[in-house]
């Protein structure tokens, strides 16, 4: 009862826990922050034993649970979780606490409303992860835009509004084609065996069937539809315009969770839908989604190599790595499948971690742009070896978490396509100069700017919330195979090996 | 002579036309009691709803004039939800503007009253008669703030437009009767069918009927009327005729579609309404986009609403013609909703409803915008709220019917509706209060029912499945 309860209660629990946050009054702004982390903290808790019953061995999803919700048209609430949506949903847990304790002091208005809506997209999110009906996904998919809309657009920067209105276009863009995809397969499933059903193990049995012959024929339709929602939302080249500014104006927990677990939905919706459903549409696109990622990789790192601004550099290397995801996934080999879904996790540890730091500046200093720092790694000798050791784990430095992932990535998509990895290892290259090189200005050049020399070094509660990070960071790169064994079954059941 | 089942079945009507006598004894005789009339409303709209629910559906009565069946039982009981809601929300709203009057109920009833016989209809002429109850009633509503210029064009408007409407069902029943000999609509159908080739004069007809109702729906190309109305209407009246003549209009245009079967008519049929359709959509989107007042925005966007409730028209049969009364009880939820706390929200006597007058509202008056907030997200088809319902059913009917194209032209439309709404969330959240202090104090009751329907579109869109099965089982009475 309560194993086949758990993945409702750490979804639905965060939902639960908005609606108590609303009826409380809006006076005490501490006890807001004391229930969100309350309650975020007891779902990692519960995430893991989630992690320790899990069984590694077993490829198909676990902790089910299935209860009929819309019978007219065969829709049920249906969650699960393998070990590709595990590790994800892991890493959400561990961040929401993170975010809140990032942004303590940060978010200082309508305190309430931003633990509700931070809450929400806790739902939204882990719902997505673990959603095994097609249409409970997308009601747990664009659940997360209204309040991600709200937090950049509330908390965010100076042209927060512009961001968020983007964020929410360009995400409703995608989400509506999915809408219609998921319509037709259902309808598809229904004239081949004759049953309405929304769900998505019949659905995946069903959707190779659909006709593939060419461009214009319904598999690559459907494709294409889940392929630009997702494409969208990992982001990749060329769709990754709204990312820059969403991130630049979020506020720092906003930009965590987004470059952390928003991004990741992406290419989980990748390897969920695109992959398993439609093998056929997916053997056809395959060139392109490569060629796209080797592009977003060189390009990102190529515009991150120029910008002033901290956090835009981050946005930016974010383009840049998520590349290696899609391609690890285009190479499809269980080696590059492996990687991209374990640099996923990384990159949602190190991005997150680099926001967060960036934002530890920010609050002190008001202003990220590179050229109003140097010189302060005397002044602040803590900060600077978090900060030293989330770069390098950014730049794929062997023991390090970056480097497993790239390296499997790298290697694997080498067996099948020798150019694509070149191309992508000299992306690899471009990401230690951009972000040593902001490293060196930001952190040892000559101290000029006399406010910095009052610059404060990180308190416990900031270092509280990026030592977990910071551990796993070490974890995976030591160790890694404690987070590639249970992704292992899984990835050879996609994979069909 | 009528037999008891004939009066049972228009019970509720009934008892609404009574109380609308009652309430004009009551100004006449005891205008101390008139502060009561709004309740006297709501109680005379439950009891009415009780005795829908209480009697038996007999299906056709009074001679085939009306027919008593389930869709006219769903289309009732929303109605007389929008009845409850408007009222509950009318008497703060007339006590704030000095203009409590009985007869503003004693119209509203009567209005209801010609809007159900107008649902319930099968034969021409009922038709006509309800569309008349519902019409006239209302042009008087528009323009009861008669101190005010912007409501008396309203009402001018309406009734221009209306009577031309109103002139255009004449001429097209008189069209009709002439080709087949009968007013009855199944008759009319069944004459059609057998007829082997279709007449021009029919076709002329129909066309005239036909865009009657779109008159009453605002479809494009008989919109123009929208803004105009919308804007210069009380605000409860606007809500009640956002949803209350659309209803009853789609209502008995899906009878018109199935009764006469017009697929078969003409298979000119689909072009055209798909053209109406798309027109609808794309226009009222697309300018909604660039209004700055909320009446006017939410008058374009209405005609988008009507756009996709077409797509579902189109698609007809049991799929379309449920996916219409499902998408009908989204939109008037969603609608009421959102006209309620307007009026709540508006400060001044003029009926201030610039969009800039809501900055930074959500943080002063948080349950009002909270409930804005989600029936304009509603209306822009975010799940899990019910309008994301009804666009799901719409669609869903669309692409299992094989008009894929105008469920992708629904969602492009979606998305540039989420533009419009977002903007008012942005306007009561991230901008700034201005230094402006409140003329009206917010009421509890308008509070109220802004909350219960944004409650209602969370609820129902969470779980569709009580409305979804109505819906259903309605359609099964009205396509055979």
């Amino acid at each position: 009862m309560f194993e086949s309860s758990l993945l409702s209660f750490l979804t639905l629990g965060p939902a639960v826990a908005a609606v108590v946050l609303l009826l409380l009054p809006d006076r005490k702004p501490a006890m807001h922050r004391w229930i969100a982390l309350g309650v975020s903290v007891a779902g990692f808790l519960l995430s893991l034993i989630l992690w320790f019953r899990f069984d590694a061995d077993n490829p198909g999803f676990q902790f089910v649970e299935q209860i009929s919700w819309i019978p007219q048209f065969g829709i049920s609430y249906h969650v699960g979780v393998d070990g590709i949506s595990l590790l994800l949903v892991l890493l959400t847990t561990l961040l929401v606490p993170v975010v809140i304790l990032a942004s303590w002091t940060s978010i200082d208005r309508h305190v309430k409303a931003f633990h509700i809506a931070l809450m929400l997209l806790t739902t939204g999110m882990l719902g997505a992860f673990v959603a095994l009906d097609l249409f409970l996904f997308y009601i747990f998919w664009e659940l997360m835009l209204i309040p991600m809309y709200f937090i950049i657009g509330v908390w965010g920067g100076p042209r927060r509004i512009y961001a968020a209105v983007k964020f929410v276009l360009f995400t409703m863009a995608g989400s509506l084609f999915m809408l219609l995809a998921i319509l037709y397969m259902a309808w598809f499933a229904h004239s081949e065996v004759g049953i309405w059903t929304y769900d998505y193990i019949s659905l995946a049995a069903i959707a190779p069937q659909l006709e593939m012959t060419g461009l214009w024929s319904p598999q690559a339709l459907v494709f294409l539809a889940f392929a630009l929602a997702f494409a969208i939302k990992v982001p990749m080249f060329p769709f990754h315009t709204w990312l820059p500014d969403a991130h630049v104006e979020a506020p720092t927990g906003g930009s965590i969770i987004l470059a952390g677990v928003l991004l990741k939905l992406g290419t989980y919706g990748f390897i969920r839908f695109n992959r398993a459903m439609l093998p056929d549409a997916w053997d056809y696109f395959v060139p392109l989604i490569m060629v796209l990622a080797v592009i977003g990789i060189i390009y990102g790192a190529l515009v991150a190599l120029v910008q002033p601004d901290i956090k835009k550099l981050v946005a930016y290397s974010s383009v840049s790595h998520m590349g290696y995801v899609m391609l690890g996934l285009a190479a499809g080999t269980v080696a590059s499948t492996e990687g991209a879904v374990l640099q996923m996790i990384s990159h949602g540890l190190s991005t997150g971690a680099l926001f967060l730091l960036v934002g530890v500046v920010y609050e002190r200093r008001h202003t990220r742009l590179i050229s109003d720092y140097g010189g302060i790694a005397g002044v602040v000798p803590v900060y600077t070896g978090v900060f030293l050791l989330v770069t390098l784990s950014s730049i794929g430095l062997p023991g390090l978490n970056g480097f497993i992932g790239e390296f499997l990535i790298l290697a694997g998509t080498w067996q099948v396509a020798p150019m694509a990895a070149v191309f992508a290892g000299l992306g690899i290259i471009l990401g230690a100069v951009y972000m040593l090189w902001m490293f060196q200005r930001v952190f040892w050049n000559p101290l000029v700017h006399e406010e910095n020399r009052s610059l404060s070094d990180m308190n416990l509660r900031e270092l509280l919330a990026v030592l977990p990070l910071l551990v796993l960071i070490v974890w995976i790169g030591i160790h890694p195979t404690t987070f590639l064994s249970p992704v292992e079954a899984a990835v050879r059941a996609l994979l069909g090996s | 002579m009528p037999t008891m089942t004939d009066l049972a079945a228009v019970a509720p009507e009934i008892i609404l036309t009574l109380t609308a006598g009652l309430l004009l004894l009551v100004e006449a005789f005891a205008p101390g009691l008139r502060r009561s009339a709004s309740l006297i409303t709501v109680i005379a709209a439950l009891v009415a709803a009780w005795s829908r629910l209480a009697f038996a559906l007999p299906g056709e009565v009074w001679g085939g004039m009306l027919s008593i069946d389930r869709v006219a039982a769903y289309v009732d009981l929303y109605i007389l939800v929008a009845l409850v809601l408007t009222a509950a929300m009318a008497g703060p709203y007339l006590r704030r503007n000095d203009c409590e009057r009985g007869e503003f109920y004693t119209l509203l009833l009567l209005a209801t009253v010609g809007a159900m016989v107008m649902a319930s209809s099968v034969d021409a002429l009922s038709l006509f008669l309800g569309l008349e109850l519902l019409s006239i009633p209302l042009y008087v509503l528009n323009a009861y703030l008669r101190k005010t210029a912007v409501s008396v064009e309203a009402g001018l408007k309406y009734f221009v437009v209306g009577a031309f409407a109103s002139a255009f069902v004449v001429y097209g029943i008189a069209l009709l009767y002439g080709v087949t000999g009968t007013t009855n609509l199944v008759a009319m159908g069944r004459s059609v069918v057998a007829a082997d080739a279709v007449s021009p004069l029919l076709a002329v007809g129909l066309a005239m009927v036909v865009g009657a109702l779109g008159f009453k729906l605002a479809l494009v190309p008989f919109h123009a009327w929208a803004p105009d109305v919308y804007q210069g209407s009380p605000t409860p009246v606007t809500a009640f005729l956002s949803v209350v003549p659309k209803g009853a209009a789609l209502v008995a245009l899906l009878r018109l579609v199935d009764g006469m079967d017009l697929l078969h008519v003409s298979p000119n049929w689909v072009v055209v309404a798909s053209v109406i359709a798309v027109a609808s959509m794309t226009l009222g989107n697309v300018v909604a986009i660039v209004q700055r007042d909320v009446k006017r925005m939410l008058a374009y966007s209405g005609i988008a609403h009507m756009g996709y409730a077409m797509v579902a028209v189109i698609v007809a049969g049991r799929e379309g013609g449920s996916a219409v009364l499902v998408y009908l009880a989204a939109y008037t939820l969603m609608n009421i909703g959102a006209f309620a706390t307007l009026a709540l929200m508006s400060e001044r006597e003029n009926e201030p409803t610039l969009m800039s007058d809501l900055a930074g509202q959500g943080w002063i008056r948080p349950v009002a915008a909270a409930a804005l907030t989600l029936c304009l997200v509603s209306l822009a088809g975010v799940p899990p709220l019910f309008g994301f319902t009804g666009k799901f059913v719409v669609f869903r009917a669309a692409v299992n019917n094989g008009f894929v194209w105008l469920a992708v032209v629904g969602v492009i439309n979606s998305l540039i509706s989420a533009f419009y709404y977002l903007r008012v969330v942005y306007m009561m959240y991230m901008q700034p209060l201005p230094r402006r202090e409140p003329v009206f104090q917010p009421s509890w009751l308008i509070t109220g029912v802004a909350t219960i329907a944004a409650v209602g579109v969370l609820i129902l869109g969470i779980y569709p499945v009580p409305i979804l099965d109505a819906a259903h089982e309605a359609i099964l009475d009205l396509v055979r």
